[in-house]
């Protein structure tokens, strides 16, 4: 039980410092995954932050999207 | 409906009812404590912290919950939908600060990490009354977390509007993991009357709205329709539309909104391209169909956002003819510009 629990702790953990740093690379470059975000205010950047570290999977799926173009 | 992001989609109204929840906020949390302080003095302000803001999110849980099939059965609880981002965004802080105060309290003690110490101080999983209740109240606010951090239309964009949705309805499972952290959670501490209070009452409101809703909407989808010849179908007569107001008909197992304004009617889908909002439920301002939930408009004539805006939705014919509403079942592309019919 215990090795079940902390394996998924660590993997959690995992999925959020990953998160941070893709949510660092969002703050300087949105407009890349989103061509709307150069037309915004860049405090949007940092309302939005929370959510790229929670969803950044999707992003960087949208960033390819977005390279294949 | 934009050419760029804004942080908050702000209108007079909003603001209006956020000053209103920001008031009520503050009400309860008052009269909790106030309440609490006089009945048990004794309690430890943590304590007091813990439970003013865990019962002010389930309180609020249960709104959010509770306006999506209230507004469908009564279009006047729609400007609490407005706000339902809004709701939910505050609905998760006030459930952090109640997380955060209860692991600061129950588990930085120690030497363990404070959130392994949440999933292994009792490992208790087996059991019904003593089992690690706050484990749920966890796993509940995780799933809090990514629907609050993405409330934002860039995520409903950027994540794709069904995968943004699925993410959303999650918020049935917090319910369910909450329900289930404040039950199990009874056993080993009394829980305060007022938040069994709210769970009973507001699960009794949630299912049974939910139901009536639902009830209702397959009745008015069984409405019998005839079938005329001419591949027409008849859906209501002229007088029963509002002025500036539609009325919704499933055609096709597409549901098409019917308008009614200066003489003429106009059928659109339903379906707004925002975050899917009932357009039939809106009303018609300054000559663009105005949806009810955050307000994209779109022409009535041809589906189209006015311009710089480039949404549409898909347009349908009608036909009137003494005083009977005909339509045609098949949509035109997104769009497509439709003569009104004349009434
Ligand atoms: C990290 C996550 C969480 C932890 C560690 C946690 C911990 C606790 C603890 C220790 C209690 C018992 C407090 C007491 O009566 O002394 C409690 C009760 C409660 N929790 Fe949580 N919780 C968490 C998340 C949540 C969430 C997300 C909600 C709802 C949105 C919630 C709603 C409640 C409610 C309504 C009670 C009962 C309060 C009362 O007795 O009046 N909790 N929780
Ligand atoms: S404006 Fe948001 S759903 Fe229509």
């Amino acid at each position: 039980m215990e090795t079940a629990i902390l394996t998924f702790l660590i993997i959690l953990q995992i999925y959020f410092l990953a998160g941070l740093a893709f949510g660092v690379y969002f703050i300087l470059f949105a407009k890349r995954i989103d061509p709307l975000m150069g037309n915004s205010k860049k405090v949007i950047r940092l309302l939005l932050f929370p959510g790229v570290v929670a969803t950044w999977p999707f992003l960087i799926k949208r960033l390819f999207q977005n390279k294949n173009e | 409906m934009g050419l760029d992001y804004k942080l908050v989609l702000w209108n007079k109204h909003k603001k209006k009812y956020d000053k209103i929840f920001a008031l009520s906020i503050v009400l309860y949390l008052v009269l909790f404590i106030v309440l609490t302080l006089l009945l048990n003095p004794e309690g430890t302000a943590e304590t007091l912290i813990i439970r003013a803001f865990g019962s002010l999110a389930i309180l609020m849980l249960h709104i959010i919950l509770i306006i999506g099939p209230l507004c469908r059965l009564n279009p006047q609880f729609l400007p609490i939908l407005y706000n339902r981002r809004h709701l939910g965004v505050s609905m998760f802080l006030a459930a952090l600060i109640h997380g955060t105060f209860a692991i600061i309290q129950f588990h930085t003690l120690g030497n363990t990490n404070p959130i392994v110490s949440v999933f292994t101080s009792n490992l208790d999983y087996g059991s019904l009354t003593n089992f690690p209740f706050q484990v749920l109240g966890f796993l509940a606010l995780l799933i809090l977390f990514f629907m609050a951090s993405t409330s934002h239309d860039f995520f409903l964009k950027n994540l794709s509007p069904k995968i943004w949705k699925g993410l959303h309805m999650m918020v049935y499972v917090a319910y369910a993991l909450i329900t289930l952290h404040v039950f199990l959670g009874a056993f080993q501490q009394e829980t305060s009357l007022p938040t069994i209070g709210i769970m009973l009452v507001g699960f009794i409101l949630v299912s049974g709205l939910h139901l009536t809703a639902a009830f209702k909407e397959t009745k008015n989808d069984n409405i019998k329709k005839k079938k005329e010849e001419d591949g027409w179908l008849k859906v209501c007569q002229v007088r029963e539309i509002m002025e500036n107001r539609a009325k919704i008909f499933t055609v096709n197992q597409e549901r098409v909104a019917i308008f009614k304004y200066q003489g003429k009617l106009s059928a659109i889908h339903n379906v707004c391209k925002h975050q899917g909002g009932p357009l039939g439920e809106g009303k018609i301002v300054d000559g663009c169909v105005t949806c009810p939930w955050h307000g994209y408009q779109y022409l009535p004539q041809n589906g189209q956002s006015p311009p710089p805006f480039t949404e549409k939705v898909a347009t349908y014919e009608l036909r009137v003819q003494n005083g009977w509403v005909f339509i045609k079942p098949e949509a035109f592309p997104e769009g497509t510009e439709v003569e009104p019919a004349k009434i």
